[in-house]
């Protein structure tokens, strides 16, 4: 606040100078003049606090931005100096020729108060900047963390083990052979979430995985296709990101219907992107669900989080079909890095 | 020693399997139905009679506490379940067991040995909608009532639900110009619903709040409460007041 009130009394006094030197004022004419053109800036420059919100740079095409702030500078200014105006008509009396005397400096008035108007705006931009980079960092951390606990769903696990469990005295071989897929899984989550991006490969390697473990718990009801094209591979995207969505179709589509169903996958590269879609029937009649949503959730925010606006996640229901598009920018590393 | 009547519910095969297997080595059991879902539940419960009944909470369908409200008889019930989420609930309500996956065999006597104690009790057990309703977590509500109509099971959504009328051990609800009769007493359908949406008008009428469209005086102490439908409910002076309480909430 006393900065803010600082810094306009610095303002005032380059305008007090502005007016001595180019009008030939006496200061405290200067002064007179100058005090409500201030006050009035002070405060018209507070509003670049919504403005600069209600416009972000990002999303709004240049011209808009530019022709808005520039038309409001300018009735900001106008509105700013028109006390001025007034004081040279009303106050002929007390100062006789002020209205001449002030006419040529209006323009150079009008430009610095243009300016200062414009100076506002770009500080609010820039400030509204740190603040949301600061705030992307913390969303981040705070979704990495959350992904961290998420990636293990103990519930996954509790079910893995008691299939186990099941099997040892039916089908020992499959038993250990599910143990072996279960720890993969576990040891390959850890791992990869500890990274911040991986090759698009390993995260279907991983969701291949973690489909390993759940055809035994689920058998025949789980059926899944796969459609990627190969250019998608070697896409740096960050780690569990299909994972929890495909986790998501079998609890909330699969594990909801009697006869089960299928889970088509499919990615696209496009040209510096790429788009994955995950689709599952479910049912929509089903019981109450717990725990709903929380892996779109932690996938929404973490892609927030790094992409910002350049990721999509969108979700389509039609009927008792379920459908997750997933879009996101393709850092390709090297060819041979994959 | 009499044998006992089970009936196995679980969407998967492996856990129905474990329980099978468990279950080979004790003589007075035997295995009457297995059940992949609720409704296969409801209707297995219901053409064999089983004293004893081994539910998983999530499936399709319908879930384990869903069943249970539908089932009508009195069964000795374990849960068998990788959530423990219900499970202070549940005892509270006095079912007999509540099983978390992956359990052993002794873990599963023990289960087995609570259920012949029960069973051999003799018929004062908490009723299967007894337990439904202490299962209930606090501040949560149904979404949705299930209502048996002889073998057919209707879910009705509660937001359909317009208003409940007691008729003896039933409550007759309607929805859309239909009726369901439910088994139940309304003072239980009442506990179940958000008290926020749901008012208990009249000693044998509960109405939804969102569909009542006016109310007029009747005679000194009630009053008539008219339903954007048409339908006339009657509201004593208690009942007005509970009314007026929640109108003037919201």
């Amino acid at each position: 606040m006393s900065l803010y009130l600082a810094i306009w009394i610095f303002f005032g006094c380059l305008f007090v100078l502005v007016l001595s030197v180019s009008a030939h004022l006496e200061w405290q004419t200067s002064v007179a003049v100058t005090v409500p053109i201030v006050i009035i800036l002070a405060l018209g420059c507070l509003g670049p606090w919504y403005s600069s919100r209600a416009l972000p740079l990002r999303s709004t095409p240049l011209w808009k931005v530019v022709g808005t702030h520039l038309l409001v500078g300018m009735c900001t200014s106008a509105i700013a100096l028109a006390p001025a105006r007034l004081l040279g008509v009303l106050a002929q009396k007390t100062f006789p020729d002020l209205s001449a005397r002030l006419h040529p400096a209006f323009p150079t008035l009008a430009g610095m108060s243009l300016l200062i108007y414009l100076l506002s705006v770009a500080l609010h931009y820039a400030l509204q900047a740190v603040e949301s980079s600061r705030q992307a960092e913390l969303l981040s951390r705070e979704a990495e963390l959350k992904a961290l606990k998420a990636q293990v769903n103990p519930h996954f696990l509790f079910n893995s083990l008691n299939s186990i469990s099941a099997l040892t005295s039916v089908d020992p071989r499959k038993a250990r052979d599910m143990c072996v897929r279960l720890s993969e899984f576990l040891r390959n989550s850890l791992r990869l979430g500890e990274r911040t991006s991986i090759p698009f490969s390993e995260e279907l390697a991983l969701t291949k995985t973690y489909l390993d473990v759940e055809q035994i718990r689920f058998g025949e009801r789980l059926r899944v296709t796969q459609d990627f094209d190969t250019g998608c591979a070697y896409c740096e995207v960050p780690p569990l990101l299909v994972q929890p969505l495909i986790e998501n179709s079998i609890k909330h589509g699969i594990a909801t219907l009697v006869e089960g169903g299928e889970i088509a996958m499919s990615g696209r590269r496009l040209r510096d992107s790429v788009r994955i879609v995950i689709e599952n029937p479910f049912d929509p009649d089903a019981p109450e669900m717990r725990r709903n949503g929380f892996g779109l959730a932690s996938v929404r925010n973490r892609l927030h989080a790094r992409y910002g606006g350049a990721a999509r996640i969108d979700i389509q229901v039609d009927g008792n079909r379920y459908r997750v598009m997933l879009t996101i920018p393709c850092d390709e590393e090297s060819e041979t890095a994959g | 020693m009499n044998t006992i009547r089970a009936i196995i519910v679980d969407d998967e095969d492996l856990a129905r399997q474990i329980v099978r297997e468990y279950l080979r080595e004790e003589e007075d059991i035997e295995i009457v139905a297995e059940c992949t879902n609720g409704f296969d539940a409801v209707k297995a419960a219901a053409t064999h009679k089983p004293d004893l009944l081994f539910l998983d909470v999530q499936m399709p369908k319908l879930d384990g506490f869903e069943v249970l409200e539908l089932i009508d008889r009195e069964i000795a019930v374990v849960f068998v379940t990788a959530y423990d989420q219900y499970a202070m609930k549940a005892f509270d309500a006095a079912a007999v067991d509540y099983l978390l996956k992956p359990f052993d065999q002794e873990r599963f006597r023990t289960a087995l040995q609570r259920a012949r104690r029960r069973l051999g009790e003799g018929p004062r057990m908490p009723s299967a909608s007894e337990l439904r309703n202490a299962a209930q977590a606090p501040g949560q509500h149904s979404q949705r009532i299930v209502i048996k109509d002889g073998t057919r099971v209707h879910i009705l959504p509660v937001n359909q639900l317009e208003y409940a009328e007691a008729q003896d051990d039933y409550v007759a609800l309607h929805s859309g110009g239909k009726t369901f009769l439910k088994q139940q007493t309304i003072s239980s359908l009442e506990a179940a619903l958000d008290p926020s949406r749901f008012v208990r008008v009249h000693r044998s009428f509960l109405v939804s709040l969102e569909r009542v469209a006016k109310i007029e005086p009747y005679t000194k102490d009630t009053r008539i409460a008219v339903l954007t439908n048409g339908a006339q409910i009657p509201v004593s002076r208690a009942g007005y007041m509970r009314l007026k309480e929640l109108m003037d909430k919201s």
